[in-house]
């Protein structure tokens, strides 16, 4: 599950595969239920302090529910689903927020990393990665690193042609 | 939509020194040399070159 804690106006969001809760500090009376309720989704001692993976998303609708204000509210990601949604669905954002009705929380497109082993070469990848080296991680976005498999690299871990010249077989 | 159009990342690819190259998460695996497709959400692929079990590391590395 993503965790997202986004900036939108007037607050920010947070989504799961199937929800997103919308958080208006503005309108939070503290009434505190819902860290009372499920503190490890709603925990105001933590940052951010919605977590979207603290529990399950039918839990995270009955706490959000029960919210006095708009503070907390919800919908799911998927629009057919808000269309047909029930009145005893208290915060859900068409009674709460219904200016946010429209907005699209569809999921990112989330295409998987491709990972090809060359003949006799290297291993090419491509995609949206984090790349650990030794510990030290670095995101790579929408590039091709090519991964040397012969061993034989005068630059590793990266592939430099060497391959090529021992004869690699693999 | 709004803001940033950064693109959430969809493995973890990691290297240690002499050892293999570990990916997990979100992947496929295309082995052109032996025509074969993988998508396990975890592997090991051999980077010594000695492995008998090419593209993936059978521990040879260490010998
Ligand atoms: S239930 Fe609503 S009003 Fe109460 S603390 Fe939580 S967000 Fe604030
Ligand atoms: S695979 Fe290209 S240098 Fe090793
Ligand atoms: S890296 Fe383990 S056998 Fe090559």
């Amino acid at each position: 599950m993503e965790r997202d804690d986004k900036k939108f106006s007037g607050g920010r969001k947070y989504r799961n595969d199937e929800i997103t809760v919308y958080w208006k500090p503005s309108s939070c009376v503290h009434a505190s239920y819902c860290y009372r309720e499920l503190v490890e989704v709603f925990d105001p001692g933590r940052r951010p302090w919605i977590d979207m993976t603290g529990s399950t998303t039918d839990n995270i609708i009955d706490i959000v529910n029960l919210c006095p204000t708009d503070a907390l509210s919800w919908k799911w990601n998927n629009d057919e689903k808000n269309a047909e949604i029930s009145e005893d669905q208290l915060n859900h954002v068409k009674f709460r927020r219904p200016e946010l009705m429209d907005t699209n929380e569809a999921a990112p497109q989330e295409t998987p990393v491709s990972v090809k082993i060359m003949v006799d070469g290297p291993i090419v990848i491509k995609g949206n990665l984090t790349l650990s080296n030794n510990g030290t991680l670095k995101e790579v976005q929408e590039s091709i690193i090519s991964i040397c498999r012969c061993g034989a690299s005068d630059h590793q871990p990266h592939c430099d042609g060497q391959h090529r010249k021992i004869g690699f077989i693999g | 939509m709004e803001e940033n159009k950064k693109q959430k990342s969809q493995a973890l690819v990691e290297i240690t020194d002499f050892g293999p190259l570990k990916i997990t998460g979100n992947f496929t695996v295309k082995d052109l040399k032996r025509d074969k497709e993988d998508s396990a959400g975890e592997i090991w692929l051999c980077r010594c070159g000695r492995s008998e079990n090419k593209p993936y590391c059978d521990g040879s590395h260490k010998k």
